[in-house]
């Protein structure tokens, strides 16, 4: 029995699909990181635009098509609008040193606390869930915007929202793990922290949200093995501070990046940096701040229990001075520091205050 | 999750604490564990500097692996991203805990050395906070480096 398919005369391929394509013979090479985004930054596949009109989810380098719709809402356009010039190092690096919560922690060497303490650290953690919560939703809300053309910043941001949830998920499990739970919310999403998702645009939203709210945590975190009581939550600590370091070196680099290509926006940037300034340490978003709940903890954590509370209170001004301290010199960093020069910076007098 | 390293061979030679020989010899180690890629440790790209004891080294993480590990002077400081300042006995302290321990524990880890001091063990000649930031950013790795000094059998110098 004949096969009807033999039968039937095949029109002839048309194939013109393959004429349509990107700038062809690339070979993209392996370097000594194996083949990373900044090794495929081959001829044109390489060149970024300074503004993108890509508002249909193009690759950047591939051939567009006349028939193709608008794809999401791309508010980010402009390159000095969202651009770090290490933004492909710094996914690569995000991928390279993942770490899990469930099996790189060793969770086997915490012990049962004394009450006060195992309260103290549920309410550090519940307070670090909520704000890791918000830490991972505002820059997802940022990516959906952005212009396929600037993908490496992207890519960043995507790999922030993963380490995000992943501290969101390790201090709910501390909380969990010990014979405590989650304590009273903290309001800490609420004020300052809020209004970081009120940003009208990203260099709004990183300034805010990675060089003050995710400095300050990074101290927080760093300082995290001083208050640790086992090797499960010195572990925590430092891994998460890996990350975080990772966060704030976008907001430098990209503030760095930005007050040299768009010099206009300087002051503009000098204001929200005016709102984090007096924010820093009254703030609900600083466990060190002045917000009764975690700073309490924070020094019966420091401290060694309730009754060596002054002990810790004597600590956690050493963080305050600290953050203060990280954060001017980020500041100076990524190219702002003329504001602690020129009196527009209340900074120095905080510092005194810390001190004193 | 440590159990590889426990099955490891330990090197059999000697080495004296501190000096070029030694820091070679654990660079070896950390660069033959696989463990010490994962966990948070990885991708690291940073110049650290050493100040032990009156000498200084200079260490320089590349890629997946310490590249190089070489004696140097205060001068050449300037070109580390930050350096490492404790006394000789806190050095040794430390390498006790991970020697005993296969890595540090309790108060011997780096960050907590450094947070024990007003003053900190981690400084830079610089005054770019992103580069003073790569001691945090890149910790772990720095922890397992000094970790793989405990398959180094180690005499310290007098001081």
């Amino acid at each position: 029995m004949s096969n009807p398919a033999n039968d039937e005369i095949l029109p002839e391929l048309h194939l013109s699909w393959m004429k349509r394509r990107g700038p062809w013979n690339t070979h993209a090479e392996p370097g000594k990181y194996g083949l990373t985004l900044a090794d495929i930054q081959v001829g044109e596949y390489g060149e970024t635009p300074e503004e993108s009109s890509n508002l249909t989810g193009r690759s950047r380098g591939s051939t567009p098509r006349s028939t193709a719709m608008r794809i999401g809402g791309y508010t980010v356009r402009s390159k000095s609008d969202i651009w770090v010039e290490n933004a492909s190092f710094l996914y690569e690096e995000a991928l390279q040193r993942q770490w899990s919560s469930a099996t790189d922690v060793p969770w086997n060497t915490i012990e049962p606390l004394p009450d006060d303490v195992e309260q103290a650290q549920c309410q550090l953690a519940t307070f670090l869930t909520e704000v890791e919560f918000v830490a991972g939703d505002v820059p997802a809300r940022w990516i959906s915007t952005t212009t396929p053309d600037y993908f490496e910043a992207r890519q960043v941001l995507l790999a922030q929202v993963m380490d995000e949830s992943r501290h969101m998920d390790v201090f709910r499990k501390r909380a969990l793990a010990n014979g405590g739970g989650l304590m009273k919310a903290t309001g800490a999403t609420a004020g300052f922290v809020g209004g970081i998702d009120l940003s009208r645009d990203f260099t709004e939203m990183s300034s805010r949200l990675h060089i003050s709210g995710e400095g300050a945590v990074l101290t927080i975190f760093r300082m995290g093995e001083l208050m640790a009581y086992n090797d499960a939550e010195k572990a925590i600590y430092r891994l998460c501070a890996q990350d975080e370091a990772r966060h704030v070196a976008f907001g430098v680099m990209h503030l760095r990046y930005m007050s040299q290509n768009a010099p206009e926006r300087r002051e503009e940037i000098d204001t929200y940096l005016d709102e984090a300034e007096r924010a820093m340490l009254t703030d609900a978003a600083n466990p060190a701040g002045r917000l009764t709940q975690t700073s309490e903890s924070l020094c019966i954590l420091l401290g060694g229990g309730r009754d060596k509370f002054d002990e810790g209170f004597r600590k956690i001004v050493a963080i305050r001075r600290r953050q203060l301290q990280e954060y001017k010199k980020r500041v100076i960093s990524a190219g702002f520091g003329e504001r602690f020069e020129n009196g527009r910076s209340r900074l120095n007098e905080m510092m005194a205050q810390a001190a004193a | 999750m440590r159990s590889d390293l426990a099955n490891n061979t330990s090197m059999t030679t000697t080495v004296c604490f501190p000096s070029l020989e030694w820091l070679n010899a654990v660079r070896e180690v950390f660069n033959s564990t696989d463990s010490y890629r994962g966990a948070g440790g990885g991708q690291c790209d940073c110049t650290v500097g050493l100040k032990i004891d009156g000498k200084i080294f200079m260490i320089e993480f590349e890629g997946f692996g310490c590249a190089s590990v070489k004696a140097s002077d205060e001068i050449d400081l300037r070109n580390a991203d930050f350096f490492l300042d404790m006394p000789i006995n806190q050095w040794q302290e430390m390498l006790r805990n991970i020697h005993e321990n296969g890595h540090a524990v309790g108060e011997y880890t780096l960050n907590t050395i450094d947070l024990g001091s007003e003053e900190g063990i981690a400084h830079a000649k610089h005054d770019d906070q992103y580069r003073q930031d790569l001691f945090v950013r890149y910790n772990q790795t720095l922890q397992f480096f000094f970790d793989a000094s405990h398959r180094v059998e180690t005499t310290f110098a007098r001081s």
